[in-house]
């Protein structure tokens, strides 16, 4: 896995679309191609929220353990999406499980060094955190429209 | 006095166009636990030629008729498919039929999906529940002609794994390698290792694939999704008059008489159900419109 | 001008008819096989229904109208068409508003179709005003200018005579001189009647027309005649009740969608559909389905309907103009606006019935002008 390999990989995901060239290297030097075979977990709710994944390939689900049920799964991400925000929101802890549901790539930026960089620079901080938003804004909005149950008949129905 | 408007208009049936012709069922299928498949057979024994996206009146001896789009024609025996819901007392009597019963039929009805406007394009079909119905003839047309066309992606989405319609079809277009098709449930089940989320999710698995700015999109599922859905595409800078949606509303005749499908200036029967996005979304925004 | 003796009517000619010759026209068309129509008083108002004699007519009765309010009161003179409109209009003869299409009777494990086979009715309608002369072409576009063709109206409307007779006197509710709707009938009618203190003035449509009149001896037209007819045609778009403002008035109502008026008015609106009723061109219809017990036969029956119901929008299970204010927004911009896109035509044509005839006296025209006032106001979201 070279430095190189990681930069396009960085470069040719949606995530990082019209950010500075400067930026996507030095996000490149804290990143790592990982590869997760089917049901291994990339994260687990309460541990440390120590890495952020940008998906290259495969289907993610979030989930969460609920007891006697087992994991239930909510929502699924993938190929060009990213796992996980909690890194970037102290107490820096997984809120969900996230499952590889199929082979799953992705590229996996060291949290804690991606946080150091971001305190230093507050125009990178800026545009990953607005970048955030819109992905936390667009899965809660998918979210909302879970809820609605949209496909459901209509209750109190006359016919 | 009886004026064709152009190509498309439909052939005017004078005396005959209340009169149910009668079709036999031949088959019903079904296919999660309240939509059905009827398959009719013709009076005459003739193919039924329609146009995609076009619909039908379904008469059931004393209990009513109901607008039902045609989701295809058998392959081998050539006979009407139409996948129905059982949501109202007309659609309940429909899917209790059974073989060799009677169903009173007339159309075909309205404007279809653009198929012929679509060539040389990329091509994005968006379906959500029963939705995928009208659509399928669509996908069908775009398959066999498959020259025709740029990218074809199929985006679906049901409730529920046991919510998908047309199964065996559904696997064979996943097996093709001309057509990409993603499918996506609200909720999972033990053995669903696929997508979760609303069909909206979906996009940019389908961005990665096409030019979503050229492409022409086809999109029927309940109106919120198509809505929805609307605004994700218009925010990925797809024009609206490439943005096709198949619409419903109550009918009583299907030629633009009874005045029940009007939304705004459009009688849906007849001006649609298939409409260009830019025709019809402010109608769609205008509630309770 | 021609001499009475060599006389012959023909298109585009004008008659001076004795009124007591009417009767000889009614008699003309019963013998042509007409059932003739006019106005009679029933039940307190002047309605649509089969005349046999002159008589029949409600000489020197007159009525006031006025929002939600209706009463026939004497004429102080013995006037034959005194009157303006009242709850019935051609609609019910051309439209019916119970209609049965067909029957099915079952046979093993399907079904025959027995189509409606009782010949059309000969109508000539007496009495056709201005206002809805203009509603029948409205009318006719609806069931005749599409793609497809009605056969229930094309059977009525094609056999019908139409005689109409010009307004002199204009109703507390009448608007159609901002329609441009009248009181001077449009070309349309077989022979066009306006009524002077004397006699009738007869004008000649068709050769339908003229065929008719052949029989019945009367005079040329005076051009004292012509002049006091149009003297009473102004004198009655002066007195019109009414007038709405139809200046850009699609555009208007479309951009005002979400205008909290409609809220307003749905405060008073009952939603009883009487406005659908008496409206000369509301023309939708619901198809009802009944089996007999035995279930072996069964009926198709098509039936007035109204957008004022939650029914009317029923679809996958729920209504989809549950609330008052959406159904009246829907049947006054259907009227005022999007019927203008689908039949080239406005689809009010000024005659005041549905101002008459609302129980809690809405009036569209208040309410247009209301949102004219206050155009681009946007309701606030509350339910």
């Amino acid at each position: 896995m070279s430095k190189a390999e990681i930069l396009e990989a960085l470069r040719q995901h949606p995530f990082t679309h019209h950010m500075d060239e400067a930026w996507k290297e030095s996000l490149a030097e804290m990143a790592r191609l990982q590869t997760y075979a089917p049901d291994t977990l990339l994260l687990r709710e309460g541990r440390a929220a120590d890495a952020f994944f940008l998906i290259i390939d495969g289907i993610v689900a979030i989930e969460m353990f609920i007891p006697q049920r087992g994991p239930v799964r909510l929502q699924t991400v993938s190929a060009g999406e990213i796992v996980g925000w909690s890194w970037a929101l102290p107490p820096y802890r997984w809120e969900f499980d996230a499952r590889a549901l199929v082979e799953t790539r992705a590229v996996v930026l060291d949290a804690a060094a991606l946080r150091a960089r971001m305190s230093q620079d507050c125009a990178l901080a800026a545009w990953i955190l607005s970048r955030l938003l819109s992905v936390v804004a667009g899965r809660l909005k998918a979210t909302r429209l879970q809820l609605l149950d949209i496909y459901a008949l209509p209750e109190g129905r006359l016919a | 006095m009886i004026a064709a408007t152009g190509p498309e208009a439909p052939v005017a049936v004078e005396q005959d166009l209340f009169t149910p012709l009668p079709f036999q069922v031949t088959a019903v299928r079904r296919e999660t636990a309240d939509t059905f498949t009827l398959r009719l057979r013709p009076p005459d024994g003739r193919p039924f030629s329609f146009r995609p996206g076009q619909f039908n009146m379904l008469y059931v001896f004393g209990v009513g008729e109901v607008a039902i789009s045609i989701s295809g024609v058998h392959p081998r025996t050539h006979d009407l498919e139409h996948t129905v819901r059982a949501v109202g007392y007309v659609t309940r009597a429909l899917v209790r039929l059974h073989r060799g019963d009677m169903v009173g039929v007339r159309g075909p009805y309205g404007r279809g999906w653009p198929v012929e406007e679509a060539r040389g394009r990329d091509v994005l079909i968006i379906a959500g529940g029963i939705g995928l119905a009208p659509l399928r003839p669509a996908l069908r047309h775009l398959m066999v002609h498959r020259s025709n066309y740029e990218r074809i992606v199929l985006l679906y989405g049901a409730r529920t794994p046991r919510d998908l319609l047309y199964r065996l079809e559904l696997e064979r277009w996943r097996g093709r390698f001309d057509l990409h098709t993603f499918v996506t449930v609200d909720r999972g089940d033990e053995a669903w290792r696929g997508h979760i989320g609303v069909v909206t999710t979906l996009l940019p698995l389908a961005e990665r694939l096409l030019d979503l700015r050229h492409a022409f999109v086809m999109m029927c599922g309940p109106e919120i999704m198509m809505r929805v859905a609307a605004r994700e595409l218009e925010n990925r800078g797809v024009p609206p008059d490439q943005v096709f949606v198949s619409l419903e509303r109550n009918m009583k005749c299907g030629v633009a008489m009874c005045g029940h499908c009007q939304l705004g200036p459009l009688f849906i029967c007849q001006d649609g159900p298939v409409f260009p996005l830019s025709q019809v979304y402010t109608f769609m925004e205008t509630r309770e419109f | 001008m021609a001499s009475l003796e060599s006389a012959i009517p023909t298109p585009g000619q004008a008659w001076r008819m004795e009124k007591a010759r009417l009767q000889e026209l009614l008699d003309a068309l019963n013998r042509q096989g007409y059932t003739v129509i006019g106005p009679r008083i029933r039940e307190g108002a002047i309605v649509y229904d089969e005349l046999q004699r002159l008589t029949d007519l409600p000489i020197g009765w007159t009525d006031e109208q006025e929002k939600g309010y209706y009463r026939l009161k004497r004429r102080e003179d013995e006037a034959y068409f005194g009157f303006a409109v009242g709850p019935h209009s051609w609609k019910q003869f051309l439209h019916p508003p119970v209609f049965l299409l067909g029957r099915a009777r079952r046979n093993g494990q399907g079904f025959e179709w027995i189509p409606p086979t009782d010949p059309p009715p000969r109508y000539a309608f007496l009495g056709v005003r201005a206002c809805e002369l203009h509603a029948i072409a409205i009318l006719d576009r609806v069931f005749m200018g599409g793609p497809y063709v009605d056969p229930v109206y094309r059977a009525r409307r094609e056999a019908v005579f139409l005689i109409a007779v010009q307004c002199t006197v204009a109703g507390g509710t009448c608007f159609c001189a901002s329609m441009g709707t009248g009181p001077k009938a449009p070309p349309g009618a077989d022979l066009v009647l306006t009524e002077l203190p004397d006699a009738f003035v007869v004008e000649i449509g068709t050769e339908r027309g003229a065929a008719v009149m052949a029989g019945i001896p009367c005079a040329p037209a005076t051009e004292a005649d012509r002049a006091a007819v149009e003297a009473r045609l102004e004198e009655t778009a002066r007195a019109m009740g009414r007038r709405l403002d139809t200046t850009d008035l699609p555009a208007l109502l479309y951009r005002n969608l979400e205008h909290p008026r409609w809220e307003e008015v749905a405060q008073r609106c009952l939603t009883c559909g009487n406005c659908t009723m008496v409206c000369p061109t509301c023309f939708c219809f619901t198809v009802e389905d009944a089996s007999d017990l035995s279930g072996t036969q069964a009926e198709r029956v098509r039936r007035w309907d109204s957008c004022f119901t939650t029914a009317f929008t029923y679809t996958a299970g729920h209504p989809i103009r549950q609330s008052a204010k959406a159904r009246y927004r829907q049947w006054l911009t259907h009227k005022l606006a999007s019927w203008w896109d689908q039949f080239g035509t406005s689809g009010c044509v000024g005659c005041g019935r549905c101002i008459t005839w609302c129980p809690v006296g809405i009036d569209l025209t208040e309410e247009v002008h209301a949102i004219r006032q206050t155009d681009g106001t946007i309701a606030g979201e509350r339910r």
